[in-house]
C-alpha cells in the first residue's frame, strides 16, 4: 500500500490486513444495520406499492378476464394478507439487495480503475519493492528530464510540466504527547497547480465548486502554509476554515508544521484527508538539516509517488525503458506502471480479502437470505396447505400452484431488491463520496437491473422447495388430516 | 333413473408403518342421476374415503369407478383435475373459500379454467350466486360473511360450472340449525331443479332424511341401503 495506512510509514503486511479485515466487518456490520433502518423506513412504501399493483393488476383482471391476471392478482393479495411475514422477507432481502450492490459498487469501481486506457492514460512511479513506496526528492528533477527532454517529442506530456505531479504522504498530529484520530491529519505535498488537472475526481467539477477549488489553489500556490482539509476531517478535528494549526509530523517526526485551513475540498471528494503545498515539507526539510546539522531521516525518502500522463502506449513503454535503467536512477529501484496497473498492484495486497468478498461472503449471505425467505415460505405454505388442495380440488393444476407459491416469492423479491438498488443507487448517487484516490464511489445504473433480478433470484431460490411441496400437496391426505 | 356413478368391487387400503389398512372393501354402488344420496356411518367407516374416490381427488387400490362416459379409476392427476372442473362441484364442511378473494371471485375460480369469455364467466357466476340468495353480498370477502353465507358461496362455487355430480362433505357440520336448514334446502333446490346428482356424507340423521337415499357404511362395506322418506317426515 502507498503509504495509506494511518501509521504513515512502513507497516507489516499482516497487521494491515488485519486491520483493513477489521474495518470491513465493522462496514459489514454497519452497512446491515442501516439497511435494516432504510427496510424498515422503506416498509410502507413497499405496501403502498403493493396496494397499487394490486390495484392495477385487478382493473387489469377485471377488465381482461385472463387467467393470468386473475392468478396474479391471487398473488399480490397472498403476499398482502400476512403482513409480518411478508415485512420480514421484504427486509431480509433489502438488507441483502443493499449490501450486495454496495459491494457490487466496490468491485466496479476497482474495475474501472484497474481498466487500461489506449490513450492520455496515467501512469505512476514507485519504489519497485517497498510499501509505501518512497524515492528521493532527486528522482522527481530526473524524471521530470526523462519526460520532457529525452522521450521523442510526439511521445512527450502533450501538457509538458503540468502533466507530472508528485505525492508525499504527510501525517501531523495537535498532540504530540497523545495522537489520537481524532486530532491527526493524513495530507497529500503536491504541487498546487496541477491538482485541478492531475487529481482523480478534481479535474471534472463544474460550476461553483471549480471556482472555489480554482481559487484556493491559487492562494495555496502564494501561501506555502495553506492547506485544504475534507469537510468531514475539518469536523472530526473539530476546526474551522481560517483557523491556523499547529501539526507535529507523524512519518516526519521532529518536523512541526504551522498550517492556515484555507479552504474545503469538494464535497465527497478525498474525504478524511487533506491537500498541502509540497514546496512547505521542502521547506521544513531544508531547515531541519541547517538547524540540526544533519539531514532528516526522510528527506531522502520524501518522494512517495509520482504521477504522469502520457499520450500513449509506446510513450509509456518508453519511459519504462528508462525508468528501469538503473544509470537514470541508480540509488533505489522503481518502476513505472499504468494507474491501473499500480492501483492493481496495489490492491493485489487485498486480493485474498477481495476472493473472500466473492466468494465467500457473498455466497454466504445469498445462501442465508434464501433459507430466510425459504422459511418464512414454508411456514406460509405449511399454514396455507387446505386452501392448495381446495385449489386443486377446484381444477387447478399442480404447475399453477407451484405458481402461485413462487410468484408470491417472487413479487416480494422483485420489490425488495428493486427498491433497495434504487435507494442505494439514489443515495451514493447524491453523497458522491471518494475513497482514497479511486473515482467517486457511486451505485451503476445497471444496478437498477440487477437488484431486482438478486431479489427474485434469492426469493426463486428460497421458495423453490416449499413450491415443490405445495405442488404435490395430496388432496385426500390433507381433507383426511383437517377431518 | 339410470346411474350416472358406477362403483364395482372398489377396494382402497391404506399402509401405517407395516400395517395395511383396508378402508373399503369390494364396494359396489350406483347412483342415478338426479338423485340425492347421503353416507351415513360411524367414524372410519369409510365414508369420506368413499366420497374422495367418486369425486377423483384419489385413486383407488383395486375396482372400477365410472362417472357419465367416464371411468376415472384410471385417469392421471392432471386428467382428473381437468375432469373434476368440467364435472364435479365441491361442498366443505369447513367452507374453504379463499379469504383473500370476494364471494363473487371465489364462485369465478372455477371457471378461470374453462374456454368461456368475460362475460359468460360474469353471467354464470352471477346465476350462482343469485340462486343461492346472496347476489348483494358479491364484494364481500368470506372473513366479513356469516357460517351460513360462506356455506351457501360454497354452494354456489360447487354448481358455477354447471357439473354432473355435486359431493358434500359434511355440508352442514358446521352450521347452526337454521343455516343447516337453509344449506339442505339448497341441494334441494338442486336436485328438484336443476337435475343435479348430490352425494353427501353426513354424521346428522336429519341432515341425512332430506337425501331421497342413505347408504350406511360399516367398515368399509356397505351395511344397509334404504330409502329415507319415512325419516324425511319425521324432521
Amino acid at each position: 500500500m502507498h503509504g495509506l495506512p494511518p501509521e504513515f510509514g512502513p507497516v507489516s503486511l499482516d497487521s494491515s490486513m488485519l486491520l483493513l479485515a477489521g474495518y470491513l466487518l465493522k462496514g459489514l456490520v454497519q452497512v446491515n444495520l442501516l439497511g435494516l433502518v432504510l427496510g424498515l423506513l422503506t416498509l410502507p412504501v413497499f405496501f403502498l406499492v403493493l396496494y397499487a399493483a394490486e390495484r392495477a393488476v385487478g382493473a387489469v383482471a377485471s377488465a381482461t378476464g385472463s387467467f393470468p391476471a386473475k392468478l396474479l392478482l391471487i398473488m399480490f393479495r397472498g403476499v398482502r394478507r400476512s403482513p409480518l411475514r411478508s415485512s420480514l422477507t421484504y427486509l431480509a432481502l433489502f438488507v441483502l439487495t443493499l449490501v450486495l450492490c454496495l459491494i457490487y459498487a466496490v468491485l466496479h469501481l476497482i474495475g474501472n480503475a484497474t481498466a487500461e486506457k489506449e490513450a492520455n492514460f496515467k501512469a505512476i512511479v514507485t519504489h519497485k519493492t517497498l510499501i509505501p513506496s518512497q524515492m528521493p526528492p532527486g528522482y522527481l528533477a530526473t524524471f521530470r528530464r526523462l519526460c520532457l527532454e529525452e522521450l521523442p517529442p510526439d511521445m512527450r506530456p502533450v501538457n509538458g510540466e503540468k502533466d507530472i505531479l508528485s505525492w508525499s504522504f504527510v501525517g501531523g498530529t495537535t498532540d504530540k504527547v497523545n495522537p489520537r484520530k481524532d486530532n491527526t491529519l493524513f495530507m497529500f505535498a503536491l504541487e498546487p497547480d496541477k491538482v485541478m488537472s492531475m487529481m482523480d475526481g478534481l479535474d471534472d467539477l463544474t460550476g461553483a465548486e471549480k471556482e472555489a477549488l480554482a481559487k484556493g489553489l491559487e492562494l495555496m500556490g502564494r501561501n506555502k502554509q495553506a492547506i485544504f482539509v475534507s469537510p468531514s476531517r475539518l469536523r472530526a478535528m473539530n476546526l474551522q476554515v481560517g483557523q491556523r494549526v499547529k501539526l507535529h509530523g507523524l512519518n516526519y517526526k521532529d518536523l512541526t508544521g504551522e498550517f492556515e485551513v484555507a479552504g474545503t475540498l469538494p464535497d465527497g471528494k478525498y474525504e478524511g484527508v487533506g491537500f498541502m503545498n509540497v514546496q512547505y515539507l521542502f521547506q521544513a526539510l531544508e531547515a531541519y538539516k541547517r538547524d540540526t546539522g544533519a539531514a532528516h531521516p526522510m528527506a531522502d525518502k520524501c518522494v512517495n509517488l509520482i504521477w504522469v500522463k502520457l499520450p500513449t502506449k509506446e510513450a509509456f513503454e518508453r519511459l519504462a525503458q528508462m525508468v528501469n535503467n538503473p544509470k537514470h536512477f541508480g540509488t533505489v529501484p522503481i518502476k513505472l506502471e499504468t494507474a491501473s496497473s499500480g492501483i492493481g498492484t496495489w490492491l493485489a495486497a487485498f486480493k485474498d480479502i477481495f476472493w473472500g468478498l466473492k466468494f465467500i461472503l457473498v455466497p454466504a449471505m445469498v445462501g442465508i437470505m434464501s433459507l430466510v425467505v425459504a422459511n418464512a415460505i414454508s411456514i406460509s405454505v405449511r399454514e396455507r396447505r387446505t386452501e392448495m388442495a381446495v385449489l386443486k380440488v377446484l381444477g387447478f393444476q399442480p404447475r399453477h400452484v407451484m405458481a402461485l407459491v413462487l410468484g408470491e416469492a417472487l413479487l416480494v423479491g422483485f420489490l425488495a431488491g428493486g427498491m433497495s438498488s434504487l435507494l442505494a443507487w439514489g443515495l451514493l448517487g447524491n453523497f458522491k463520496f471518494q475513497i482514497m484516490f479511486f473515482g467517486a464511489f457511486f451505485v451503476p445504473l445497471v444496478a437498477l437491473v440487477y437488484g431486482p433480478l438478486l431479489g427474485m433470484a434469492v426469493s426463486f431460490a428460497g421458495s423453490l422447495g416449499p413450491a415443490l411441496s405445495a405442488k404435490d400437496v395430496k388432496v385426500a391426505e390433507v381433507f383426511a388430516k383437517v377431518a | 333413473m339410470p346411474a350416472i356413478v358406477r362403483v364395482r368391487d372398489l377396494h382402497k387400503s391404506f399402509t401405517r408403518g407395516t400395517e395395511r389398512i383396508d378402508v373399503l372393501r369390494d364396494l359396489t354402488l350406483d347412483v342415478g342421476a338426479g338423485e340425492f344420496l347421503a353416507l351415513m356411518g360411524p367414524s372410519g367407516s369409510g365414508k369420506t374415503t368413499l366420497l374422495n374416490l367418486i369425486a377423483g381427488l384419489d385413486t383407488p387400490t383395486a375396482g372400477e369407478i365410472s362417472v357419465g362416459e367416464n371411468v376415472i379409476s384410471e385417469m392421471s392427476e392432471s386428467e382428473l383435475a381437468r375432469w373434476r372442473t368440467r364435472h364435479v362441484g365441491f361442498v366443505f364442511q369447513f367452507y374453504y373459500l379463499l379469504p383473500v378473494l370476494t364471494a363473487y371471485e371465489n364462485v369465478e375460480l372455477p371457471l378461470l379454467l374453462l374456454p368461456l369469455t368475460r362475460e359468460q364467466r360474469r353471467k354464470q357466476v352471477e346465476t350462482a350466486l343469485d340462486l343461492v340468495g346472496l347476489s348483494n353480498r358479491t364484494d364481500h370477502r368470506p372473513g366479513q360473511l356469516s357460517g351460513g353465507q360462506q356455506q351457501r358461496v360454497g354452494i354456489a362455487r360447487a354448481m358455477v360450472t354447471d357439473p354432473t355430480l355435486i359431493v358434500a362433505d359434511e355440508p352442514t357440520g358446521d352450521l347452526d340449525t337454521k343455516s343447516a336448514d337453509e344449506v339442505l334446502t339448497l341441494m334441494e333446490i338442486l336436485r328438484a331443479q336443476l337435475n343435479k346428482t348430490i352425494i353427501m356424507v353426513t354424521h346428522d340423521p336429519k341432515a341425512a332424511a332430506r337425501a331421497q337415499r342413505i347408504m350406511h357404511l360399516e367398515k368399509g362395506q356397505l351395511a344397509r341401503d334404504t330409502a329415507a322418506i319415512g325419516m324425511a317426515a319425521g324432521r
